[in-house]
């Protein structure tokens, strides 16, 4: 679905991705971690070309990013992405920003699109909410809806960049609850987080990289009960003490 | 001691209060197309300047400072004396049979107006958050769809009190079109002037009814900002 080879990347002399190669498959949901700066938003950013990759071949969900023949919006509109951010629109009610692009990219009839948006807004538990501004939200509730509006596009592919650091604590388990279930509706995912329960219960792989290089990659249990590179030690270690 | 004889009966009926109404429906028609033309205009330019394509962005700067640093009223005689010659023989015509001071005047008034609309639009732009264009390229909306549905809407919306003033500016520069022919109501305030001798009358009512549609501008997008542009906020 998502076939990195031998991609690198530079901002200026700064070498982002170093020899990147990862391979998701159809269906797999798998996490990215590493320290800050390490490169992870640079990598999720590049699967639908946010960022350009320099050097390598990525291909995703059959079309090459390098092909000057990629339809790069038809592309954006296969893959879903949700910000840390949320980055919602905040001058449309949240069943507008659901139905925006169904209705303007895909073409969907006004009345079916806001159908489906309901449903999807259930599904992330903020029916109630269809007629409110992303300001009246709370963080987790804006981020349930950026993930609703992502969603209604039927995307082949989700990218999660930190969904749930700019979040109250209180709020980061509903968001999680909603990835989760997505995930087992069999949906591509790559997640950046450091939400190790999530990574454990819900990914099939974990990624870790360090200063642009993946060094790491392995099963979930495998990486958290024996982490083979020192870097990655650390970096757990740091993330499990009571201090962080 | 002012003998001057006041006689404001003459301006409210008659002859030349018909003068002043026909003049104030000119200046009314003048200020809706040019304020609708500029605005729009002034929408693409911002929107070239903002463009990756640097010949584009270059050519919107060379629009931006030309019609904005040279007098109106030389554009005005620009259109009116000068663009003739310039013009394909087959617009000159259809011109010379449409009203052509009419035409030449909102031409200028679109064109001068939409420079500083342009500016305060791409101003209004470059404070949206850059996340915002990122959302909806990823949503896979092109860069022009990307303005048009998501930046544009914000941008206007916080581009309103700028706006307002060059909308004002606009109906207050309408004036000037009577330097050629177009009989707007200041042309018609100076007829009624050289023909009754009444100018404080004539002027004083011109001066009223100018007031009156800035008020009536600044009212109308106040409440349009409020129901249609905010209406969470309301
Ligand atoms: N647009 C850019 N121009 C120049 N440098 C950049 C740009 N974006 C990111 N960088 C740099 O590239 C490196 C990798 O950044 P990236 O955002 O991918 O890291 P990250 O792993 O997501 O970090 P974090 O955990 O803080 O989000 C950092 O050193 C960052 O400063
Ligand atoms: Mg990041």
């Amino acid at each position: 679905m998502i076939q990195f080879q031998n991609v690198h990347k530079w901002f200026k002399t700064l070498h982002v991705l170093n020899d990147v190669n990862l391979h998701v498959k159809q269906g797999e949901v798998v996490v990215v971690c590493g320290p800050s700066g390490s490169g992870k938003s640079t990598l999720i950013r590049t699967i639908n070309k946010l960022e350009p990759i320099n050097e390598g071949h990525l291909t995703v969900d059959g079309m090459d990013l390098l092909s000057k023949k990629t339809d790069l919006n038809r592309l954006r509109a296969e893959v879903g992405f949700v910000f840390q951010q949320f980055n919602l629109y905040p001058h449309l009610s949240v069943l507008s920003n659901i139905t925006l692009a169904p209705t303007k990219i895909r073409k969907t009839p006004k009345k079916e699109a806001e159908e489906q948006a309901m449903q999807l807004l259930e599904r992330v538990g903020l029916a109630m909410k269809r007629d409110a501004y992303p300001t009246q939200l709370s963080g987790g509730q804006q981020q349930r809806v950026a993930i609703a509006r992502a969603l209604a596009m039927k995307p082949r592919i989700m990218l999660f960049d930190e969904p749930t650091s700019a979040l109250d604590p209180e709020m980061i388990g509903e968001v999680l609850q909603v990835m989760q279930d997505l995930a087992k509706t069999g949906m591509t995912m790559v997640v950046v987080t450091h939400e190790m329960g999530f990574a454990r219960e819900v990914a099939d792989r974990v990624v870790f990289m360090d200063h642009g290089v993946i060094l790491e990659e392995a099963q979930p249990e495998e990486f958290f009960l024996n982490p083979q590179h020192d870097r990655a030690k650390q970096f757990l270690k740091q993330l499990l003490s009571p201090m962080h | 001691m002012l003998k001057y004889h006041f006689d404001w009966s003459i301006i409210t009926s008659g002859k030349y209060f018909e003068w002043l109404v026909s003049g104030l429906k000119i200046t009314l028609e003048l200020s809706a197309v040019g304020i609708v033309g500029a605005f729009v205009l002034g929408l693409v330019i911002a929107v070239l300047k903002m463009s990756n394509f640097k010949p584009l962005r270059w050519l919107a700067s060379v629009y931006l400072e030309f019609f904005r640093n040279t007098p109106l009223l030389i554009q005005i005689f620009f259109w009116y004396f000068g663009s003739y010659k310039i013009l394909p023989t087959a617009v000159n015509e259809w011109l010379n049979n449409t009203n052509f001071e009419f035409a030449a005047a909102a031409i200028a008034l679109i064109i001068y107006t939409s420079a500083f609309i342009a500016e305060d639009i791409r101003s209004g732009i470059l404070s949206i958050p850059k996340e915002q264009m990122e959302a909806a390229r990823s949503a896979g909306f092109s860069f022009l769809r990307s303005m048009q549905y998501i930046i544009l809407p914000q941008a206007v919306r916080i581009t309103i009190p700028p706006l307002v003033n060059q909308f004002l500016n606009l109906a207050k520069n309408s004036s000037l079109a009577m330097t050629i022919g177009v009989m707007e109501l200041t042309y018609q305030a100076r007829q009624v002037e050289s023909y009754s001798f009444k100018g404080f009358e004539a002027f004083t009512a011109a001066t009223v009814v100018y007031l009156a549609l800035s008020v009536s501008i600044t009212f109308l997008m106040d409440l349009y900002n409020k129901k249609v542009l905010n209406p969470q906020r309301s």
